[in-house]
């Protein structure tokens, strides 16, 4: 049995919650969702909506229009395999890689996204006997989606990335995969199967991973992780993180909130800020409570994905362990035993909490934290 | 409620008056009429759902920096910096009415800041000044009153530009401003109350010490180790004027629009006539900066877009100048934040690194108290303070 837990920000009701039993874990409540095992669940939570899809089914919850607590289902004509939940409308994926949008309101539908063609690689068109440019191929199928408040991206099958719906990039060579999609609010992050990581959007606030802060048009590969096997990435607000093979983490970015989980002191004891790291940062997380326990190497704490809001980080290791590092002020880190503080800003465990690394999804809204797991 | 709150509320934005800004702001629309409400029956003691409308205010407020603080500042929409100093407003009455005590206070007037810093509050300036009276009631004095400077006698220096003596209006025409001439001009601030007043640091902490404004921290900010921190202007004072001799890190006011924040300063300078000779007709505004540090704040060579006078009130800046026709020996930056900024140190020049500055003509002066510096657009300038020193800018098109 699947079920959703839920911290964060939910003034307008984004969520519902199971009634009775509210005991979850630092301060995790259960959503009430009708899933279930046939169905696949994909969830999106943006700042003043939660979209869910089961199947075909699409529900958006929260405050679409007028009042918090506004609801509204639509179905699509297949199976839809995933959400982005952005300001204005919500990006929809259905499985046969058709792209539909539906604005945010109470009266709304699914409207199928038409984007631009790529260009074609070599410049000499083909022509027909008649001189007529031939048919171009249907609409691309597309693979992945993500969004932030001033990005829509999508990257398609061929491998062609969609500032939605412009392309703006071709990626060459039929063996490039894209394992991985995120948007920040206005930058993205895309890692490659074999590993690399590439940024493009706004980095003036040190987004993209390059020591020169500028905005990029255009996906550029992440010169400081070249050659290091990247296995998962992150995009937070106005931050970024990766880790790799080794079980190595890095974050760059802003870390006005303690995002990035790098503590920095000044001499005098005060906090350096607001601070930007425009190159990944390297980190060396804090032991394990479980390496105390048992004959066991850090290897079995390494960390294994990362997960990120406007302004937190989570962070699941190799044991289960869920570690966290950000702004809380509206609960996005859940509770800890601790006093309540407005953000951490290194990485702690979140006690109480054990994921299992295979099943168990973790999804961020800008505000929020959403644990999908098995019970 | 305290009888003087229930005043300065009726000062609020009415629905009326925001709802234009509200057509395509959803939470803002929700949030804000609930909020209106609220503070209009606040006085019939029919408040309901105060801690919940309290939270919304904060969300809001925290959700529309996070809009503030993406893309470029300057392209961010008027409306979400109004909606922002609105919800700040708000805010504030929500933690005045829990308490009014003077630590409360003191973090109601660190939002008002913000609020100037980030928002735009043009629209509400008769709230925004009383809501400063009320939270500033206490007055501010130092536990050791700050020193009083003494008014410099003029050294005699080099100046490798020309100098006049307060020109006329037409003569700044035809020799500085038409012909683009950078000149020092002399005793042509003589006149300002600041002159006098500003050299007794207790004036600055006793009207403007409650307010936060952004520090430069470390001398230079191409740097690596510089930072920019939010900081009260009395911890300011006290820290780089105060008798304490530490081994404080250099901290500077730079380009802060101060007297908008602080009007009450304003009284004290009056904008050169010099700024109203302009390309465009009519005259577009004039942005007036301050600029207030100790010995040894540097501003590393770089160049501004706008006409610029630099005016100096207390203390001296030694000032390195060269001419936009020698940008491209003056190694600028890559990146777009630091464009306009050269990798050149001017005080001590770099031959090895940096070969081509051989080739570029620098121009040196001293500017004391009761000089302007014109500088045309994109003229390079290094600055650096030789004392305790005062300074304001005037830019226009």
């Amino acid at each position: 049995m699947r079920r959703l837990l839920f911290t964060g920000f939910n003034a307008f009701g984004q969520h519902e919650f199971v009634t009775g039993d509210t005991d979850s874990a630092a301060g995790f409540r259960e959503i009430n969702a009708p899933l279930s095992e046939q169905n696949q669940c994909t969830i999106s939570v943006g700042w003043r909506y939660s979209a869910l899809a089961l199947g075909r089914k699409l529900y958006m919850r929260g405050l679409l229009e007028f009042e918090p607590h506004e609801c509204v289902t639509l179905e699509a004509v297949d199976n839809i395999k995933a959400l982005a939940a952005g300001e204005a409308y919500c990006l929809v994926l259905l499985h046969s890689g058709q792209l539909y949008r539906v604005s945010i309101k109470i009266k709304t539908e699914l409207q199928a996204v038409r984007l631009e063609a790529p260009p074609r690689p070599n410049s000499a068109t083909k022509r027909s006997i008649f001189g007529t440019t031939k048919a171009q191929p249907g609409s691309p199928i597309v693979e992945h989606i993500a969004c932030g408040s001033h990005m829509n991206v999508a990257v398609s099958s061929e491998n062609a990335v969609y500032s939605i719906p412009s392309c703006l990039h071709q990626f060459p060579g039929r063996q490039f995969r894209v394992k991985q999609l995120e948007c920040g609010h206005e930058h993205a992050v895309l890692l490659s199967r074999n590993g690399d990581v590439y940024t493009w959007g706004n980095g003036l606030r040190g987004q993209l991973g390059q020591s020169v802060l500028k905005t990029e048009e255009t996906p550029h590969l992440l010169e400081a992780l070249a050659g290091i096997k990247i296995t998962r990435i992150a995009a937070g607000g106005w931050h970024s993180a990766a880790i790799s093979a080794f079980g190595d983490l890095y974050t760059w970015g802003l870390n006005c909130s303690g995002q990035l989980g790098i503590r920095v002191m000044k001499p005098g004891g005060l906090l350096k800020e607001p601070t930007v790291y425009p190159l990944p940062q390297l980190h060396d997380l804090p032991e394990c409570s479980c390496s105390k326990n048992q004959e066991s190497s850090s290897d079995d704490c390494a960390p294994l994905r990362v997960f990120a809001g406007s302004r937190h980080t989570l962070l699941i290791r190799r044991c289960g362990g869920l570690w966290v590092s950000g702004w809380s002020k509206y609960g996005q880190l859940g509770k800890r035993s601790d006093r309540q503080v407005e953000f951490l800003d290194a990485f702690q465990a979140l006690e109480r909490i054990r994921l299992s690394q295979e099943t168990d999804q973790i999804i961020c809204g800008p505000w929020a934290t959403l644990l999908c797991v098995e019970s | 409620m305290d009888p003087i709150l229930i005043k300065l509320a009726k000062l609020l934005p009415r629905l009326e008056d925001v709802e234009e800004l509200l057509d395509n702001e959803v939470e803002a629309r929700y949030i804000l009429k609930k909020a209106i409400s609220f503070m209009e029956n606040c006085e019939s003691s029919k408040c309901v759902d105060e801690e919940e409308i309290r939270y919304l205010i904060c969300a809001l407020v925290d959700r529309n920096w996070e809009r503030i603080h993406t893309g470029h500042f300057s392209s961010v929409p008027l409306n979400i910096r109004k909606i922002y100093a609105i919800g700040c407003y708000f805010k504030i009455f929500f933690l005045l009415l829990e308490s009014t005590d003077p630590g409360q206070r003191e973090i109601c007037s660190g939002i008002l800041d913000e609020a100037q810093l980030l928002g735009c509050m043009e629209d509400w300036s008769e709230l925004k000044i009383s809501l400063m009276q009320y939270l500033d009631d206490e007055k501010v004095g130092a536990s050791v009153p700050l020193p009083i400077l003494m008014p410099s006698t003029r050294l005699q220096s080099t100046c490798d530009i020309p100098q006049m003596e307060a020109p006329s209006l037409n003569e700044f025409k035809t020799q500085c401003f038409t012909p683009r001439q950078p000149t020092l001009l002399l005793n042509t601030i003589k006149h300002w109350p600041a002159m006098e007043k500003w050299l007794d640091l207790n004036y600055l902490l006793q009207i403007a010490g409650n307010r936060t404004v952004p520090i430069e921290i470390g001398s230079n900010y191409a740097s690596d180790e510089w930072s920019q921190q939010l900081v009260k202007i009395r911890d300011f004072l006290q820290r780089q004027f105060g008798s304490e001799e530490g081994s404080q890190e250099i901290e500077y006011l730079a380009q802060h629009e101060l007297f908008s924040q602080i009007p009450a300063l304003k009284k004290d300078i009056s904008i050169p006539d010099y700024c109203t000779i302009s390309g465009d007709d009519p005259p577009g505004a004039v942005d007036i900066k301050a600029w207030l540090g100790p010995a040894g704040t540097i501003s590393p060579m770089h160049y501004d877009p706008k006409h610029n006078l630099l005016c100096q009130v207390f203390g001296s800046k030694k000032i390195i100048l060269a001419a936009p026709e020698d940008t491209d020996k003056l190694y600028p930056h890559d990146s777009e934040f630091l464009g306009n900024t050269s990798q050149i140190d001017a005080a001590s020049l770099d031959f090895e690194k940096y070969p081509l500055v051989k080739e570029v003509k620098f121009y040196d002066l001293l500017l004391q108290p009761g000089d302007c510096l014109y500088m045309p657009p994109k003229w390079w300038h290094y600055v650096r303070s030789e004392a305790p020193s005062f300074s304001v800018s005037f830019w226009w098109e």
